[in-house]
């Protein structure tokens, strides 16, 4: 087993045990620490795939700049404590039973799919990952989503606008 | 590395934001759940342009195939991000008015 | 490319208008001209004059069916902007930014009809739902407007999760996020369970999107707890164009995933979107029947009108297309109007509408005709969409389908048969029911009448249209 396979496994386990983390954390500033791990162990997954670009962009913009709106947004209404409503014992089984399920059929479609048996996510080398590539892509190809993406930023900012602000 | 264990990987943390979905009732929490499905998503999108790139590559050197995988990776999180700013914009002005931010205050009150 | 471009832009001029205009009661003038003009660049486009000439890449593919499609869309919404724009002013004082925010949402829709690509589409979803949200929650002081626009908020992420995953498997599979592509990818080599996986995904991401059963369970609440009149909005235009964006997605990929052209891994789909119509007519129909409020029964109703909207989807044929097309014009113009009528009403229960007839002869009149288009009475647009939508199924063999849609819709009488009966044969013990209506509610009220009789007489009035 090369460093590259220990690496994925390494990052797996620790994704995995993050995000179970992040679920059963009673306290909410706890939940966000494990989800910014979560997402660190994704970003280095990127790297192993060579996605350079996408690793720097999640950790600015997911990593950075979401989660530390959400830890922001925590602080502000004081929910360190743990405060949380829970639900009653039943509807967490029953959410955990159907979730359970529904990972089960994903595996059984993963194992069944036999064309995907051979095939092989290229790791290390393969150079679309990097920004020229992207970049090159982005501003041809992909310009008008690109464009169409800033009304959606408009109506974001129209709206959280709109709602956040005081009488 | 084989892509079934990529996506096995990125099922697996989709199912745990799923069920936190289902299970949790503190709205933020919930839509941290939401964040790690988006997350899982992209893992599976960046691992499958990789495996198209890979097959492509023995073709033909210098493909460009696979560069819309991460593109779209990369539009999901603008999504993500306008998203969040409106999420919790509505969090918060839930949490104004009632002090709390479980999904059902309502029926809490009535109770 | 012109509605794309030009809805953006109005929406960002009344944004401006919210800033530098200060008289506030000129925003619903502004919005109402930017409205005309959508339309008629709108029109103008399918008459072959795009304004933009734009190399999309094959993101966008442009076709007559969709452009009109929008303009049955932007002219329900103009209908809408004059009839309610009065109410808008009332939620709260951010009018000019309520109407900017609808405009984006038109942005939305007009490329959910005209997406060529499962980004686009992806794209477009997001654009048309993520100013809802805001419009839900824009009843600031109001908790139930408030717990209604997290919901909304939190289910249309959560869906917009699982559409995600979807869109992952089907580009796992096929290497391609274009419809076109995937089409002829998929004849040439095997079909893979993980584009199916993912089809069924997507499919459950839409199912809601357009609040079909068992993932309507947000609606109710969402529909009940929103301001009225961008319920209104939400229940009417959003809808249909949801819709439409559902069945240009599956028109393409039904036939190369399904069971019969590939037994392997292939769906049985028509087995798959019956039991999702049924259940969907079930469970709108019959709890739409307990209600005591009616605008919950109204939340309600579209969810059972969302169950023979999926009738198009069941049958993709000449037949179920024109059903969607008059289906989409009947609907929303019925919920338009009911709607208007709604807004005014200071009790929403049933109760509230004892006497309307007495009081306000001319709003219980335009009323009982909304009612009568919903519940699918002849003479009415509403018949001949449901009538379509049952041809098409019939068309295919699917007789007993047809059969059940009748007997839900013979349900769906009694329910709008109960406020028809309040407002005519029960006197009110109170004052007047209703708050004074104004001229414009009374000529738009006027106008959705007219539309509901004149395509109910001559559906092809508009379906002409179609292949002119």
């Amino acid at each position: 087993m090369g460093t590259t396979q220990l690496l994925f496994w390494l990052l797996s386990a620790l994704s995995i045990f993050s995000a179970m983390m992040v679920l059963i954390s009673k306290n909410p500033v706890h939940s966000v620490l494990w989800l910014v791990l979560v997402f660190f162990t994704i970003s280095g997954h990127y790297i192993l795939l060579n996605a350079q670009f996408l690793f720097i962009v999640n950790l600015i913009v997911y990593a950075g700049a979401i989660m530390v709106l959400f830890l922001f947004v925590i602080m502000l209404m004081n929910l360190n404590k743990d405060a949380e409503p829970q639900k009653s014992i039943w509807m967490k089984l029953a959410g955990a039973i159907s979730g359970g399920s529904l990972l089960l059929i994903f595996v059984s479609v993963v194992r069944s799919a036999s064309e995907m048996q051979s095939k092989q996510a290229l790791l290390k080398t393969g150079n679309i990952g990097l920004i020229d590539q992207l970049g090159k892509t982005l501003f041809s190809e992909y310009v008008i989503p690109f464009e169409i993406s800033s009304v959606l930023f408009l109506s974001a900012m129209v709206g959280a606008v709109a709602i956040g602000k005081k009488h | 590395m084989p892509i079934q264990y990529y996506i096995a990987l990125a099922v697996i943390l989709f199912s745990i934001g799923v069920v936190g979905v289902l299970t949790r009732r503190n709205a933020i929490i919930i839509f941290m759940c939401i964040e790690l499905m988006l997350n899982a998503t992209n893992l599976l999108l960046v691992a499958f342009s990789k495996m198209h790139h890979g097959a492509a590559l023995a073709a033909d050197a210098a493909t460009k195939v696979g560069v819309e995988g991460q593109l779209f990776v990369f539009f999901v999180m603008v999504v993500a991000a306008a998203e969040v700013s409106v999420g919790l914009a509505i969090i918060v002005m839930m949490y104004r008015n009632v002090h709390s931010v479980d999904i059902n205050f309502l029926n809490r009150l009535k109770n | 490319m012109n509605a794309i471009i030009l809805s953006a832009i109005f929406g960002v001029v009344l944004m401006m208008a919210s800033a530098f205009v200060s008289n506030r009661s000129l925003y619903k003038t502004i919005a109402l001209a930017c409205l005309v003009l959508l339309v008629g660049a709108n029109i103008a486009e399918t008459l072959g004059y795009s304004f933009f000439t734009i190399d999309t890449h094959n993101m966008l593919a442009f076709n007559k069916m969709g452009l009109f499609f929008n303009t049955i869309c932007f002219t329900a919404t103009l209908l809408y902007v004059f009839i309610s724009s009065s109410e808008i002013e009332r939620v709260d004082n951010y009018t000019a930014e309520y109407f900017a925010l609808i405009f984006f949402s038109l942005c939305g829709i007009a490329i959910l009809t005209s997406f060529n690509n499962l980004l686009m589409m992806f794209l477009g979803i997001e654009i048309m739902s993520i100013p809802l949200y805001i419009l839900t929650g824009s009843d600031k002081r109001n908790l139930k407007s408030n717990e209604a626009a997290l919901k909304y908020f939190l289910m249309g992420s959560f869906s917009t999760g699982i559409l995600l995953l979807g869109i992952a498997f089907i580009y796992g599979a096929t290497g391609s996020f274009g419809l076109e592509s995937i089409k002829v990818g998929t004849l040439q080599m095997q079909l893979s369970i993980l584009e199916v996986t993912g089809c069924i995904l997507l499919l459950i991401a839409f199912a809601f999107k357009v609040s079909a059963a068992p993932f309507h369970f947000w609606t109710p609440d969402v529909y009940d707890g929103a301001p009225s009149v961008f319920t209104s909005f939400m229940a009417s235009i959003i809808k249909v164009a949801g819709f439409y964006a559902f069945v240009k997605l599956f028109e393409s990929r039904i036939e190369t995933t399904s069971f019969a052209t590939n037994p392997a891994v292939g769906v049985n789909w028509h087995l798959l979107f019956a039991i999702l119509i049924i259940a969907t007519l079930f469970v709108g129909n019959i709890t739409a029947v307990f209600q005591q409020s009616v605008k919950r029964m109204l939340a309600y109703s579209s969810i059972a009108q969302a169950g023979f909207m999926l009738f198009a989807l069941f049958s993709v044929n000449a037949f179920s297309k024109e059903g969607l097309y008059l289906y989409a014009a009947g609907y929303c113009l019925a919920t338009i109007g009911i709607f208007a009528v709604l807004v005014r009403m200071k009790d929403y229960t049933f109760e509230g509408f004892n006497g309307l007839a007495k009081h306000e002869p001319t709003l219980a009149f335009a009323t009982t005709v909304c009612l009568l288009s919903l519940a699918g009475i002849p003479l009415t647009v509403g018949f001949f969409a449901k009538y379509f939508m049952l041809a098409a199924v019939v068309k295919q063999g699917y007789a007993w389908l047809a059969i059940v849609g009748v007997l839900f819709a013979g349900v769906s009488i009694y329910y709008y048969f109960r406020v028809i009966a309040a407002m005519y044969f029960k006197s009110a013990d109170e004052n007047p029911a209703a708050v004074a209506t104004s001229s414009t509610v009374k000529i738009g009220l006027a106008v959705v009448v007219a539309g509901i009789i004149i395509l109910g007489v001559w559906p092809h009035a508009l379906l002409n249209f179609l292949y002119f």
